[in-house]
């Protein structure tokens, strides 16, 4: 049986407007993630010999992504969905963007990436991103049909120095 | 973290090589709040274990996709060192892993490239849990000085290379 509407199909090639994050990259935030991950490499906050060919302390390879957040005055949907009792708390806009209506009633599993790193974001710098959809197909599994989506993001400095591309594959499924 | 004493060349790599592992956990819902917190997504699968369960038919909490790929740039940078890149990195979410399982995170030196200016190291790499069962399979190009050659440029440029 095929679960892929013809609608999400459109969003195929959509790309959002450049999105900059809300916040800049912050000590206090790259502390907070390396901690959270288990790794307190003094190139995250400190000059030392493993940042000293970056300029400074760093944030971690992957943090530009993780940069784009809820900006103050806009929608919160934790508490817009509070009376939900099938709101998951997923994020429904990923990298600028738009949620796939036709997809909507489906869960959400992150699929895996393909990525190149650049450049490592410095403390203080802007970051932005440029993002789109590339493709959206249906697949079947040994436990059902699943939809892959996949898109693409450039997550660049202020001044538009790439700092690394990531190819993004998204699981969505029928909740049963 | 990066070993300040340690620099690797493309000569000191052999292929076949395994890069040493790094181990996590076990994990706990602790760390999974806390990463979930950082990153401000508030996925209840990753932290509600009723809604996991009844609500969405898992096993038990999931630790995150994206805080394994954390774990997969950590173990890379560490080896690459001081005069190392990672320059290309791919990974897939094949298996869950789930709260209180300890991950073991490897790469294995799977081949060697020289581009014009520096060389390439190709790894295989993943996450196993204490059943040796991979969840994380993917694969790795780090890029690595030559002994006598210039350090990698930064920012990194990726390479002309032949096809």
């Amino acid at each position: 049986m095929a679960i892929l509407p013809e609608a999400a199909k459109a969003y195929i090639g959509v790309q959002a407007e450049d999105e900059i994050a809300c916040d800049p990259v912050e000590r206090g935030q790259v502390r907070r993630h390396a901690q959270a991950i288990g790794d307190e490499d003094p190139m995250y906050w400190q000059a030392c010999a493993g940042n000293a060919r970056y300029g400074g302390p760093v944030a971690q390879p992957f943090f530009p992504i993780h940069m784009f957040r809820r900006t103050y005055g806009t929608p919160d949907p934790v508490e817009e969905n509070a009376a939900d009792l099938d709101y998951d708390g997923a994020l429904k806009v990923r990298g600028g963007l738009p949620e796939i209506e036709p997809l909507s009633h489906m869960s959400v599993m992150n699929g895996g990436s393909e990525v190149e790193f650049f450049r490592l974001a410095r403390h203080g710098e802007t970051v932005k991103l440029r993002a789109r959809y590339v493709d959206i197909v249906e697949k079947q599994t040994s436990k059902g049909p699943i939809i892959l989506v996949i898109s693409e993001t450039d997550y660049l400095t202020g001044d538009d120095e790439l700092l690394l591309r990531q190819r993004h594959t998204r699981i969505r499924r029928p909740v049963k | 973290m990066i070993d300040p004493k340690k620099s690797l060349c493309f000569e000191d790599v052999d292929v076949g090589v395994e890069i040493p592992r790094l181990k996590k956990g076990p994990m706990t819902t602790a760390h999974l709040m806390r990463w979930s917190a950082t990153m401000e997504n508030w996925h209840k699968i990753h932290y509600d274990a009723p809604f996991a369960i009844n609500h969405d038919k898992l096993p038990g909490v999931l630790v995150n996709g994206s805080f394994k790929q954390q774990y997969l740039v950590q173990l890379l940078k560490d080896w690459a060192g001081l005069s190392g890149w990672i320059w290309k990195l791919s990974y897939q979410f094949r298996a869950m892993n789930l709260v209180g399982e300890t991950l073991t995170v490897w790469g294995n030196v799977t081949g060697k490239r020289a581009a014009p200016d520096f060389g390439l190291v190709d790894l295989d790499i993943g996450i196993v849990n204490d059943l040796n069962k991979e969840s994380t399979p993917g694969k790795a190009t780090v890029a690595l000085p030559f002994r006598a050659g210039k350090p990698l440029p930064y920012p990194f440029v990726a390479p002309k290379l032949s096809p």
